[in-house]
């Protein structure tokens, strides 16, 4: 399966938010949008899932229009993560994780075998099986994301699309967040749509990376091809070394010293 | 997992059960209190025999309607305003956000400042006044889709527009105003089986549907987007809500005029009690808004001897301080 988007535009009004952009994201890889605030990484990120309309250009679900999804035959396929979510302070992680099986109950229906099934391997998966009766205002900030991760997974998307999953985590968090994304990729195949602001975590787990500067594609690649000194400069305004270092698979990314 | 759920449902029945009892209670002592006292058991020796006596009469026909109307309108009221909070995803919602108070009693000023002769009508024109100031919120409130902070702002202008129009007319006749002060302070005093097989039509059907509405409500709790991506139609689920609950407060405002409070302090209690699902939450909303409208009325019609002070003005002074309790207690209770 694959999404593919051509000539975007996106925008409110007078403002444009993001013009002439095409993009594809494939099953089975894991594919971050980088780039500076406001160049309209979530944007992107929420057209190619029809959370937000765009004015020109078109999306395709395996080359079918995504207008034409049912909202619930459309949430059995992709999953979404936005990066603002809530829920009551009370909900069981189980509970909430459960909401996930919605697109493929009735407005009647209970869970079947089939979605506990698929609510123990999410738990499982995501390593929150130990937290399922516990409330979600007992979780600390990474297992609350573990829980949310897993309550997409229960959608079993074939794309999941998490719009800044580390942001507000901190370092030992954001690399639990990281880690359990590329288990999820290469032990289920499932494909991953990231936007991050961590340029060494996208160089580390991405296997293609998109940069948009001010609302257009900058470039993208492998995170080889891609992460350059250059780029930083162009991109963010920052200067960089990109260090390879032996024995270590992603390069560092050294910044100028702050003077 | 198994012995876990069986905890959470046992405290779900507990917490209904006892409400179920307390109201039962609460409604024999209702029908012991008033004007004339009686006891428990010569309330049940003249409802369970067959001769005709002034017990009877009284109990059957001012004392039993009036319960039956308290606990329909609670249980309408609890049910419109635990919906609302869902919707809105905001604590502070009840049927006055969307108009339903201020559209019927607009409605019903006017019927019974400027057109006295249709005053039998005027729970058809407050029932016609609520959906219309209802839709049009909804309608200033529309701009692809419908956002809670809209629909509450929307409601806060077109509310001040109806109240000063209210105000305005209640100004300029302010020598008629008995039946319009009756209406704006919902009062059950002097209402008969008539009005109680009309209304439990109409909530039956209201609250039927708001426990069809249950799993989009749980929904709505999940944010905008987690919902809509998880295939949730989010705008239409908010109309169809909106409009369950219009629905059964607007029937309850057409029989007994205005009640504050219920729908907004009742779901709180719920909450706390069972918490925020509305698996759990919905249905004891319910009971306890009877139970809690039942008691206000009660003791409206019985704590100064003599006078009826009308059940929504005892609702108000009760319900404001209790809330406050609560507001106090909720932020302990969550560190702030």
């Amino acid at each position: 399966m694959e999404i593919n988007a051509q000539g975007l535009e996106i925008g409110y009004g007078e403002f444009v938010a993001v013009e002439g952009m095409d993009i594809t994201v494939k099953k089975g890889e894991i594919t971050t949008i980088i780039g500076p605030n406001g160049s309209g990484k979530s944007t992107v990120l929420k057209a190619l899932t029809r959370l937000l309309k765009y004015r020109k250009g078109a999306v395709y679900l395996d080359s079918r229009d995504l207008a034409s999804f049912g909202s619930r035959e459309l949430a059995r396929r992709v999953g979404v993560l936005p990066q603002r979510h809530s829920a009551p302070p009370d909900f069981k992680v189980k509970d909430l994780v459960g909401y996930g099986r919605m697109p493929y109950q009735k407005w009647y229906s209970k869970h079947n075998e089939e979605d506990k099934k698929v609510i123990e391997w999410a738990l499982k998966a995501t390593g929150t099986w130990e937290l399922r009766d516990k409330s979600i205002n007992e979780c600390s900030g990474g297992e609350s994301q573990r829980v949310w991760i897993a309550t997409v997974l229960t959608q079993q998307p074939e794309i999941l699309f998490l719009d800044e999953p580390t942001t507000y985590l901190d370092i030992s968090h954001q690399l639990e967040t990281m880690r359990l994304v590329r288990k999820l990729n290469r032990e289920s195949g499932i494909g991953v749509v990231m936007v991050l602001h961590d340029l060494s975590q996208a160089l580390e787990v991405s296997d293609r990376i998109v940069v948009i500067k001010g609302g257009r594609k900058y470039s993208e690649g492998t995170p080889d091809e891609v992460i350059t000194s250059r780029m930083m400069r162009e991109v963010y305004g920052v200067d960089c070394d990109i260090l390879r270092i032996p024995g270590r698979r992603a390069p560092l990314i050294a910044y100028r010293e702050i003077s | 997992m198994r012995s876990q759920k069986k905890v959470s449902l046992l405290r779900v029945g507990t917490v209904l059960l006892a409400l179920l009892l307390l109201l039962a209670g609460m409604s024999l002592v209702s029908m012991a209190v008033g004007s004339a006292g009686y006891s428990v058991p010569e309330i049940l020796r003249a409802l369970f025999s067959a001769e005709k006596s002034p017990v009877k009469t009284i109990v059957v026909n001012l004392r039993l309607p009036r319960i039956s109307l308290a606990i329909l309108i609670g249980a309408s009221l609890a049910a419109a305003g635990a919906l609302l909070q869902s919707v809105m995803r905001n604590p502070l919602a009840d049927p006055g956000t969307i108009g339903v108070s201020a559209g019927a009693g607009t409605a019903a000023t006017t019927i019974l400042l400027l057109f006295p002769h249709l005053t039998s009508s005027v729970p058809l024109f407050a029932f016609g006044g609520a959906a219309l100031a209802c839709v049009l919120i909804y309608m200033m409130a529309w701009k692809e889709g419908v956002d809670p902070t809209r629909i509450i702002l929307s409601g806060v202008a077109i509310n001040s527009v109806l109240g000063a129009y209210n105000s305005l007319l209640q100004l300029l006749n302010s020598d008629s105003l008995e039946g319009v002060l009756a209406f704006m302070n919902g009062s059950l005093s002097g209402r008969s089986w008539y009005q109680v097989r009309l209304l439990s039509v109409y909530a039956s059907i209201g609250l039927i549907l708001a426990f069809l509405c249950i799993k989009s409500a749980n929904a709505l709790q999940l944010g905008d987007e987690m919902a809509k991506s998880l295939g949730v139609k989010v705008s239409g689920s908010r109309v169809l809500l909106s409009g369950v609950a219009a629905f059964l407060a607007a029937s309850t405002v057409s029989v007994a005029g205005m009640i504050g409070f219920v729908g907004l302090v009742v779901p709180h209690i719920a909450r706390l009690l069972v918490g925020s699902d509305y698996k759990a939450m919905l249905p004891t909303s319910v009971v306890l808004g009877a139970l809690v409208l039942l008691a206000a009325d009660t003791l409206g019609r019985t704590v100064v001897p003599g006078m009826e002070i009308p059940v929504g003005i005892v609702m108000a002074v009760c319900g404001g301080p209790f809330f406050l309790y609560l507001l106090r207690k909720k932020g302990k209770a969550s560190g702030n």
